[in-house]
């Protein structure tokens, strides 16, 4: 178990060709994740951050470079990782509850358990009296939150998330946040997250990757040696302000400046 | 930068041309179009000018034969009622409800067939198209051959007016499933038979249900058009006699009894559909909250 929380990715590019037009999405990518690491991915939009999820899930292949899970290769094979996409896509016609144990019900799980489960859960994301509610009739918010659960509720060691607070008000993305941070701590899952946000990137982190603006490289690895656990800003506002101006001009500089 | 397209390369005069090139496509699909409208007109105004012409010629009937009293039309149905409602309605609401059930089952099989396999697509598309472009009255002696003078007939011409609309839009509903949420569901470790039954069926769930709608209103029509070709009972076989011995009241009884059960038949799929796609209905994009994107 404890060795399907390990990630590795070696050497890993990628080139899309539609037509006479080819994107070099990404280009030599390596970094490794284990047992319990929290990485966090930030770089300009177009950069293939959501390309290299796509690559780790399994949906496409590497044209180079390979992809690592628990040791094993990861090719065309899916379901080794739990994944929420930049969009929350939820299935309309299931309520949240059952969008939420959709993981569990993939594996051939008990649909009951899973519920029991679920609904221990939605107060905590903020869900509770909306578990019969159809997504559509949700806030974006809170079709992101159902989102999350949904990929928590997989049980996968590695999660990959995917801007999964770009759409949250303040106050509830710092309050999930600080969930997210427990509940890593308490699985010691591995976490892959992409966001937009250097206070967000710097907070949650062990380690920073910065992409390069197209083709996308990872331009800086920066350590965060922020005590843990971290459960108030105000504490460590200096090292984080530090840090986070650290983030900055690394990405000034991969953005081709 | 400026957008020069094609003409990036010519000399100065090249804006000219490239304006005079799109006045020249401007006026030629004015002239089309405008053209087109025209003819449409003037087909209508021919067409229309024929039928006032003909009615005029024929001048044998009254008015009042041509359009009997809502009374006579009930005198008619309480002199035929125990015969109608024991024998005609069922037989024709039994043909009606077979075929429906069956156009159903073979319209979703031949969609997912099609979904399924790009292969099967491309064979079965244009066999769909002909079946639709067969006159009923040609293969209806076929069908007598093959099936007798009961209710097979029927409950075949039911079934091939009707499987058309639920196969083609089942069909659209299955190909527009979001590809994103299929990935996702790969992602999660969805096998295909897991994607067809949690993602491509509930996806293709509205259009099924406009196929059937569609279906439905057409099934009564089938089934008194089945009727009316040959047969002993049904309400198709009274309005032909009712023709034949010029009972116009007792034809216009057929006519609005065949509504009725049409009408019946779309309210209850209705019924079902609304119970059926809860979720649909509950989208806040078609219920009270309005016209809004959120
Ligand atoms: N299937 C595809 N075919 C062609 N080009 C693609 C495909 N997928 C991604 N791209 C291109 O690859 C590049 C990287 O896209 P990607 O979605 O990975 O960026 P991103 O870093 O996630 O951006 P954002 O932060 O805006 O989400 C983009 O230029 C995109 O247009
Ligand atoms: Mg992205």
């Amino acid at each position: 178990m404890e060795q399907n929380a390990c990630i590795e990715v070696r050497g890993v590019s990628k080139t899309f060709r539609d037509g006479g037009r080819s994107v070099h999405a990404l280009d030599d990518i390596s970094f490794s994740a284990c047992s319990g690491e929290f990485v966090t991915f930030i770089g300009p939009s177009g950069s293939g951050k959501s390309t290299l999820f796509n690559l780790i899930t399994g949906l496409s292949e590497p044209d180079t470079g390979d992809i690592l899970i628990g040791g094993q290769a990861v090719g065309r094979r899916t379901g080794l990782v739990g994944y929420m996409p930049q969009r929350d896509l939820l299935l309309p016609w299931r309520s949240v509850l059952n969008n939420v144990i959709l993981g569990p019900e993939l594996d051939g799980q008990s649909r009951r358990a899973a519920r029991q489960q679920a609904r221990e859960l939605l107060p905590l994301f903020g869900l509770e009296g909306f578990e019969h509610a159809y997504p559509d009739t949700l806030s974006g918010g809170m079709r992101q939150r159902a989102a999350l659960l949904r990929t928590f509720l997989t049980g996968r060691e590695v999660l990959l998330l995917d801007e999964p607070f770009g759409a949250l008000d303040a106050l509830t993305r710092r309050e999930l946040q600080r969930w997210l941070l427990d509940v890593w701590q308490r699985f010691r899952k591995t976490i892959l997250f992409i966001t937009h946000d250097v206070e967000e990137a710097v907070f949650l982190a062990d380690r920073v990757l910065v992409f390069s603006a197209r083709p996308g490289r990872i331009v800086t690895t920066l350590e965060v040696d922020l005590p843990r656990p971290r459960r108030s800003l105000s504490l460590m506002s200096d090292d984080l302000r530090r840090l986070e101006a650290d983030l900055l001009s690394a990405l000034e500089a991969g953005n081709g400046a | 930068m400026m957008r020069t397209g094609h003409t990036a390369n010519a000399a100065t005069p090249a804006p000219h041309a490239a304006g005079l090139v799109l006045l020249v496509q401007d006026l030629t699909r004015a002239v089309i179009l405008s053209g087109a409208a025209g003819l449409v007109l003037l087909l209508f105004a021919l067409g229309t000018a024929q039928l006032v012409n003909e009615a005029r010629a024929v001048d044998n009937l009254s008015f009042e034969d041509i359009f009997p009293s809502p009374g006579e039309v009930y005198d008619a149905w309480e002199l035929h009622q125990d015969r109608l409602l024991a024998d005609h309605i069922p037989e024709t609401l039994w043909e009606t409800l077979a075929g429906l059930a069956m156009a159903v089952v073979l319209g979703v099989l031949i969609a997912g067939l099609m979904d399924f396999s790009p292969l099967l697509r491309w064979v079965l598309y244009p066999v769909l198209v002909v079946s639709q472009t067969i006159p009923i009255f040609a293969i209806a002696i076929l069908l007598i051959l093959i099936f007798g003078f009961g209710s097979g007939p029927k409950i075949t011409v039911v079934v091939l007016f009707c499987f058309f609309p639920v196969a083609l839009s089942t069909f659209s509903g299955l190909q527009s499933t979001d590809p994103e949420l299929l990935s996702l569901l790969r992602a999660m470790g969805g096998n295909s038979f897991q994607l067809w039954t949690k993602a491509r069926l509930p996806a293709a769930m509205p259009s099924f249900f406009a196929g059937l709608r569609i279906a439905a209103t057409y099934s009564v029509v089938g089934a008194i058009f089945g009727e009316y070709i040959t047969a002993q009972v049904g309400l198709g076989v009274f309005l032909k006699r009712s023709y034949s011995s010029f009972r116009l009241d007792q034809a216009y009884l057929a006519i609005i009894l065949t509504a009725v059960l049409s009408l019946l038949l779309v309210l209850l799929v209705g019924l079902i559909e609304r119970l059926a796609l809860r979720w649909y209905y509950t989208s806040r994009r078609r219920s009270w909250r309005g016209p809004g994107i959120y």
